[in-house]
């Protein structure tokens, strides 16, 4: 009793109390109330954003490697990939996770090759689980990902393989428990391209993820690439009358469904990339656990056009945003990719 | 003399000493440089005490109920992120409270799930099933709790009250069974508001407020507070026989009174929250149910002339705190207060029920006879069976 009442005066002693700040501060809802308060905006959409992951330098990100030439003519690309588990990260303006990481960044790397280059990836963990990489695409079992585990605090493993089917594909890591082991951020996207590459394009890369926050085994932050919110805060710029290329992956765990739709257009959809014919022109398209595709399309007008998921509930936790289509001055230019690389 | 001083000096001392002692301890055990008791995690904790529907706004009033302080990161409505402002700010130490506010246009009478996510990702929610404008104090709504109280408190005790005559006329042994009834529906209203007292603190209190623990302190406090201050008041008043069963009377009134203003608190909240079919219920129930309080009243002054205008008075102790219990819970309600007011009122009737077996058995010199314990047992049934109407 004597213990409590001294415990609890000591609380009220040196607790420290928050001072209100005076400065009333405005912000805008949703629906475009404006609303003003003396204390502070809870708001993932219009405070500013100080994560540490950069979405719009992911976006258009592609990482083709070290590249040398073997004996028989065949090109070599070479990565480091280094997977850590203790990082935290904001995930969205104020709140931290700890995200589990490919090179630092959920999701990881994009790792692009041609058809044919030989992938060779230097993977080390400095984790303090195990975890691998394993690439969706074909390639020997042992190059799999799956029972060849590596250890924790610094074990390595590379992984070879010729790069295949073209495509775009996910990589993750595929030790058990492989739902923790996903869900914490152990992905990122593996494109093959074509030989004879793809036409020129304003390519992009477009991670559909999700965190669960609170463990509850259901999402509490959706988005494309991490970050809930963000490209409805810092729309994508591209031109009128421009090729646009998205890679889309759905990486999201626990709900069986995501999809992509597109405002105020249609896009060519080509399945997992794997055919250089588009199967749909459509808005919508909805996808399972790591089903991904490219989408093709061009705006004929300019302005602000969103695009989200259109089961709603994972748009309004975040996955949503908007292209900024700007006129387009000169009509010639394009902003291939360079394929020599 | 010196040695006198001396000695008190040394009584003194050896009572402080041991205290110098505990807060060493305390210091070693919890103080900055210690890292004895570092272990496990400690978890943050929220709770949402008070959720109110505004002109388009959902206002939510959260407190840190954990033992270590947090910052509120994010709110959403039906588990769907919304933009809102905290104040005064989002950190908040420990037992701090902030008022977070959703603009949202919400729908009369849906039910709404609000959620308050912390800077870890860890998510609290509060569920209303029925979305209602926050009332608005003004006179025309305290006259109409005023009339609820008076059909809930006033009237029915003093219907109950119109059964002196009868109990004056009946005999030795009906009368102890009328007494002993009282005993029984006091125990009974005791008990009830100490499960309404778990409840509110289930639903409303963080569990490292020990609310069941607060409860059966103020109620013991109360109970002993109550019976210490009337044992001194009936053995300074020279007490005849005839002022004494008044006073018990009013001991009965003054329980029953803290009891109906816990009523009161329940009818003026569930109003408050907008729980129409809730408290149409309550003043119903209470209403019949109160009667019986009249009854319980009645029972001690039925063997004295008691003068009519000191009986209304009884009546009027033990029922009018219902009016001020529906501006209460009407108008400030907070289950910090509903709580104490529930537990005091629980005492009271404790204290009360100990006063007339104590009456009954200087009487009587023995408790155990058909009329007293069945007296007991048909009143708790009575209170049993209209409490079901609430």
């Amino acid at each position: 009793m004597l213990s409590a009442i001294i415990g609890v005066s000591t609380i009220i002693v040196f607790s420290v109390f928050s001072e209100a700040q005076l400065e009333p501060k405005v912000f805008v809802t949703h629906s475009g109330q404006v609303i003003q308060t003396s204390g502070d905006v809870l708001d993932p959409l219009y405070t500013a954003s100080t994560v540490e992951f950069d979405p719009e330098k992911y976006l258009r990100d592609f990482s083709y490697g070290r590249i040398s030439e073997s004996k028989n003519g065949q090109t070599i690309r070479e990565f480091t990939i280094i997977a850590e588990d203790d990082k935290i990260q904001e995930i969205s303006p104020g709140v931290f996770y700890n995200v589990w990481t490919f090179n630092g960044t959920v999701p990881g790397p994009t790792i692009r090759a041609t058809e044919g280059d030989l992938v060779r990836i230097h993977f080390i963990n400095n984790g303090s689980k195990f975890h691998t990489m394993h690439f969706h695409g074909i390639h020997p079992a042992e190059m799999d990902g799956v029972f060849e585990t590596v250890g924790p605090s610094g074990g390595q493993f590379t992984y070879e393989f010729e790069a295949g089917p073209v495509g775009v594909h996910p990589y993750h890591c595929h030790v058990m428990p492989l739902e923790e082991h996903i869900s914490h951020g152990l992905y990122g996207v593996y494109i093959v391209d074509p030989k004879e590459g793809r036409p020129p394009a304003d390519e992009m890369v477009m991670v559909l993820n999700g965190f669960d926050t609170d463990f509850d085994a259901e999402n509490n932050f959706y988005a494309a690439n991490s970050i809930p919110f963000y490209y409805q805060h810092h729309p994508i710029q591209i031109k009128t009358n421009e090729l646009i290329r998205i890679y889309v992956v759905n990486m999201v765990e626990f709900d069986p469904i995501n999809n992509f739709h597109l405002h105020g257009n249609l896009y060519n959809y080509y399945p997992t990339g794997t055919s250089t014919v588009p199967t749909t022109y459509t808005d919508m398209i909805t996808l399972s656990q790591t089903e991904r595709g490219i989408m093709e399309f061009k705006y004929d007008y300019p302005g602000k056009y969103l695009f989200h998921a259109h089961k709603v509930e994972f748009s309004e936790k975040g996955w949503v945003g908007i292209f900024l289509v700007n006129d387009n001055l000169d009509q010639k230019s394009q902003t291939g990719i360079d394929y020599e690389n | 003399m010196k040695i006198k001083n001396y000695s008190k000096v040394k009584t003194i001392a050896s009572g402080i000493i041991p205290f110098g002692f505990l807060i060493i301890m305390i210091l070693y055990l919890i103080g900055p440089s210690s890292d004895l008791l570092e272990f496990g995690v400690s978890l943050p904790e929220i709770t949402i005490e008070k959720i109110e529907f505004i002109d388009s706004e959902i206002h939510v009033t959260v407190r840190n109920t954990g033992p270590i302080p947090v910052k509120i990161a994010m709110a959403d409505v039906n588990d769907r992120i919304q933009s809102a402002a905290i104040e005064p700010d989002k950190s908040l130490e420990r037992f701090e409270t902030a008022l977070v506010r959703i603009p949202f246009s919400w729908n009369e009478a849906e039910p709404y799930t609000i959620g308050i996510t912390l800077d870890d990702g860890v998510r609290f929610d509060k569920f209303i099933e029925a979305a209602t404008p926050a009332i608005k104090s003004d006179y025309k709504l305290a006259g109409f709790f005023a009339i609820i109280g008076t059909y809930v408190g006033i009237i029915p005790v003093m219907i109950g009250l119109l059964w002196l005559p009868f109990i004056q006329r009946i005999g030795k042994n009906k009368y102890n069974f009328f007494l002993a009834l009282t005993v029984g529906l006091l125990i009974f209203l005791g008990i009830d508001a100490m499960l309404e007292g778990f409840e509110v603190s289930k639903e409303n209190f963080s569990t490292n407020f020990n609310g069941e623990l607060l409860i059966i302190t103020i109620t013991l406090l109360s109970f002993l507070g109550l019976y210490y201050s009337a044992e001194k008041l009936t053995s300074r008043t020279s007490l005849t026989t005839s002022s004494k069963p008044l006073a018990i009377g009013l001991m009965i009134a003054i329980g029953i009174g803290l009891h109906n203003l816990g009523e009161g608190l329940a009818i003026g909240a569930a109003i408050g929250l907008g729980q129409v079919a809730l408290s149409t219920f309550l003043i119903v129930g209470f209403a019949l149910h109160n009667t019986t309080e009249g009854i319980a009243i009645a029972s001690p002054l039925a063997k004295t002339k008691s003068p009519i205008s000191k009986i209304i008075i009884l009546g009027l102790i033990a029922g009018s705190p219902a009016i001020f219990g529906t501006w209460i819970g009407g108008f400030f309600y907070s289950p910090y207060t509903a709580i104490i007011f529930l537990s005091i009122g629980a005492g009271a009737i404790f204290q009360v029920a100990l006063v007339i077996l104590k009456w009954i058995y200087q009487s009587e010199q023995k408790l155990v006879q058909a009329s007293i314990v069945s007296g007991i047992g048909v009143g708790m049934l009575i209170m049993y069976l209209t409490s079901i109407l609430v």
